[in-house]
């Protein structure tokens, strides 16, 4: 009989219930859309930061001694081996790290000019073997230095160009040389001359437009520095500082155990940068603070906008749903009435009406799921041409929303109803 | 009429108000929000610090007053702050050190990702040292040290403001040499990750002092909370009035800040847009289950010879009447939400929009109306006995 009256329900005012599994869908989609475009948006614009640069840099650990200090005029060049590079890969965090790159600058002579050179990666297609295990990487500065506008000729491809005798020129360089590209150069380092052939002029905006970048091997050759490099510049995705990552700022030692591992399996800038140093032991790493700190500041802002916005959204795609949910019971007065006076009890009734109702809107909610996900793509796709991970614990929470909604707008209406006299909603007087 | 209508129906109007006062409240605040959070966040951006340096051009000075007329260009609201920095080579335990003099308040307004252990000198005397530097030397703050400026004097040197003994003579040249100090006190260590952990950093004054001339700065850092094109206006501008200074973007940060801000606009423009929609989908579906409901009384009333036209423009005027009402109360509301939005985001009101007033309740008008016209349209299309009937 229940069952008989629920499917007869649903033949007999299929339109009026579709309306409410539209409306619930409608909302639905929205909470699904908004919420899982919230969880992801930090990693979104986490990604869309790096083109900032690298917020960590590694440098030799220099062991300064005082004694050292007093006898030379000149300071002893402190390198790290090129070997040390892989150690990037090998960490916990190391699918967090998006690009990285040796630099090996030196003083270098061209036409008579002084000129500083930097050797690094431009894309550099990067393999390391470690215990068996194959890490491959492409990287290099091609990603680093997003802000670079390539005045003439192109980037440096180092796959694409056979040997490695080429550079790329700062604007002001190339023109204090008067060279453009094409040209070669010939430049005359501590340990030799070599012949650079120039493929792009950049403009920078800085110091860096003064300096010629050429390959690693090419700069290693001229400085006398082979196998090695002077500082590495990497660019790591990473969660803004909190009070904990602050406290081992200082001192991570001073954690207890639990705290330790939590911060050591954070991507605090912090821990990565520890982590860095465990692998390498004569290197120091360091956050660079311009990017890492305003990261935080941006990601923070970002994400709280995002949540505000997604809890309007949820607070009017609720409104709206138990709104009509509240509309739709109320109209049903009359039935409702009769059924009383043929002598339901009030159980029965609330127990049929809330079955409909719930059974409508799960539906609709479904339908809604599946269309939040798709507006959760285009979402993602137009704006950060990637998608959007989609959370299992959305789909919980819409659920939950939805039945929780529903019930909540239909069940005051329900009791409202029921407490009248049938006699007077029958007739009409209420 | 129509007021009779809307009072008589009370609870079946309220239904209807409240659909469109929510979607008249989401239109408006993310509407509000999505207008501002480009200002918002370019304010947000200047956490990276200086977008805009002025160097001096060939062969000339840039004096305070240059300086403050080129800064002048930028509107004062948008302009974070200015500091110079003038560069000079030193000796400390007659090892080389770089010194940096600068305007220790106006600092953290160009840098403010500076961490500082200690303090930030608040006069002359006193010095900010890098960390890379004070680890080499093993300071920390409240530490003392002297720096040395030793210069040949000739005949041209002033060498007033010089106590006499620090000027010794060679005995086997007899040339004249000076080595002037100064005495400073750590403040604090200065922590970036970059090359400025290797200088130490002391007032203009100080350095003026210990290099017995006041040349001017080399570098004057400006964050201005302005997008790439519109800085380049102000650039521009600035460039063509001034001879002595040259006034360029810091591209790291401009380019940066553009392509992140207009990622983040994007953003909110399509999430405005997907939620609107779907907002006013809903408001619709629910206009329409309402006045679905009426199909009786508009039975009734064709069974009572009521012109099509005449039920057509009543229901119609009605939801009008509604949409205006719901628009303007969702106006309020909208603005109240973005405000404490913006407030618990940005910690700064938004800027109020009237044109969104306008705009909020056109829509919900035209959305009110045109929700209203499709059921009313079947209804009253249908003959009076079969509605009347139920079927």
């Amino acid at each position: 009989m229940f069952f008989r009256m629920i499917i007869g329900a649903f033949r007999r005012q299929w339109k009026k219930m579709l309306m409410i599994a539209l409306t619930v869908a409608l909302g639905a989609s929205i909470a699904t859309a908004m919420l899982n475009v919230m969880l992801d948006v930090g990693d979104k614009i986490n990604e869309e930061l790096k083109a900032y640069g690298s917020n960590i840099t590694v440098v030799p650990n220099s062991q300064a001694v005082i004694s050292d200090l007093y006898d030379v005029e000149e300071e002893k060049e402190e390198y790290l081996a090129e070997e040390t590079l892989g150690e990037f890969l090998t960490i916990f965090w190391a699918n967090n790290i998006t690009d990285f790159a040796p630099v090996l600058d030196t003083d270098v002579t061209v036409n008579g000019n002084d000129v500083q050179l930097v050797g690094t990666w431009f894309d550099h297609h990067f393999e390391f073997k470690k215990k068996g295990t194959v890490y491959q990487r492409d990287t290099g500065i091609i990603n680093l230095r997003s802000w670079w506008d390539i005045t003439d000729g192109k980037w440096l491809d180092e796959a694409k160009l056979s040997g490695d005798c080429y550079a790329m020129l700062g604007k002001k360089l190339a023109e204090t040389l008067g060279v453009k590209s094409g040209d070669k150069i010939d430049v005359k380092g501590k340990n030799g001359t070599e012949s650079l052939e120039i493929v792009g002029i950049f403009e920078s905006g800085d110091d860096e437009e003064g300096c010629i970048f050429t390959t690693l091997s090419a700069a290693q050759r001229l400085s006398g520095a082979e196998g090695k490099y002077k500082k590495a510049e990497v660019s790591a995705i990473t969660s803004p500082d909190d009070e904990l990552a602050v406290k081992a700022a200082r001192n991570p030692e001073l954690l207890s155990g639990d705290e330790y591992d939590l911060w050591y399996c954070t991507a605090y800038v912090s821990s990565i940068c520890f982590q860095i140093q465990e692998a390498i032991p004569d290197a120091s790493a360091r956050a660079v603070r311009q990017i890492a700190d305003s990261e935080g500041k941006i990601l923070e802002k970002t994400e709280l906008l995002m949540a505000l916005i997604t809890l309007m959204s949820l607070i009017g795609a609720t409104l709206g749903i138990s709104n009509l949910v509240t509309s739709s019971v109320m109209e049903r007065s009359a039935e409702l009435a009769l059924m009383k006076a043929v002598g339901a009890k009030n159980g029965q009734i609330t127990l049929l009406v809330l079955t409909e109702i719930v059974l409508t809107s799960v539906a609709g909610a479904a339908a809604g799921y599946f269309m939040g996900y798709a507006f959760a793509q285009v979402i993602g796709q137009s704006v950060f041409s990637s998608a959007i991970e989609m959370s299992g614990m959305v789909a919980f929470l819409v659920t939950v929303l939805i039945i929780a909604v529903t019930l909540i707008g239909s069940i005051p209406a329900v009791r409202m109803i029921l407490r009248l006299r049938p006699s007077e909603v029958l007739h009409g007087g209420h | 009429m129509v007021l009779a209508s809307l009072l008589r129906r009370r609870s079946r109007m309220i239904v209807a108000l409240l659909a469109i006062v929510v979607g008249a409240t989401i239109l408006s605040g993310l509407g509000l929000i999505y207008y501002d959070v480009p200002r918002q966040m370019s304010a947000q951006f200047r956490s990276y610090g200086a977008n805009v340096i002025f160097t001096p051009s060939d062969n000339s000075f840039m004096t305070d007053s240059e300086i403050k007329k080129a800064v002048s260009v930028f509107p004062s609201e948008k302009t974070e702050g200015y500091t110079p920095y003038r560069y000079e080579n030193s000796k400390l335990n007659n090892l080389p050190v770089t010194l940096a003099g600068t305007d220790f308040s106006s600092v953290l307004k160009t840098s403010p990702y500076w961490h500082i252990t200690g303090e930030l000198p608040d006069g002359s005397g006193k010095t900010l040292v890098g960390k890379k530097l004070a680890e080499k030397f093993g300071f920390s703050a409240g530490d003392s040290f002297s720096l040395l400026n030793s210069f040949q004097v000739t005949e041209d040197t002033d060498l007033s403001g010089v106590p006499e003994y620090e000027i010794y003579t060679d005995p086997q040249t007899n040339e004249k040499f000076c080595d002037h100090m100064l005495d400073l006190r750590v403040s604090g260590i200065l922590e970036t990750g970059g090359s400025e952990e290797e200088y130490i950093y002391v007032t203009l004054d100080d350095l003026s002092d210990l290099m017995l001339s006041d040349r001017g700065c080399d570098i004057v850092e400006v964050s201005v909370a302005a997008r790439e094109d519109e800085l380049k206006g102000y650039l521009d501008k600035i460039n063509k009035t001034s001879d002595t200074l040259t006034a360029k973007p810091v591209k790291r940060v401009t380019a940066s800040e553009s392509t992140v801000l207009s990622k983040l606009e994007s953003l909110v423009l399509i999430v405005t847009v997907v939620v609107l929609a779907l907002t006013m989908i809903c408001v619709a579906t629910t206009m329409m289950a309402v006045i679905a409901e009426r199909r009786r009384e508009i039975g009734l009333r064709k069974a009572l010879g009521a012109l099509d036209s005449s039920i057509v423009t009543e229901f119609l005027s009605e939801g009008i009447v509604l949409g205006a009402v719901g628009g303007i109360i969702g106006s309020v509301l909208g603005y109240l939400f973005a405000d404490t939005v913006s407030m618990n985001v940005f910690s700064s009101s938004i800027t109020f929009r009237p044109l969104l007033i306008p705009v909020a309740i056109i829509v919900s008008v035209t959305v009110t109306g045109l929700a209203c016209l499709i059921p009313i349209r079947s209804a009253v299309d249908v003959d009076p006995a079969l509605v009347l009937k139920g079927e």
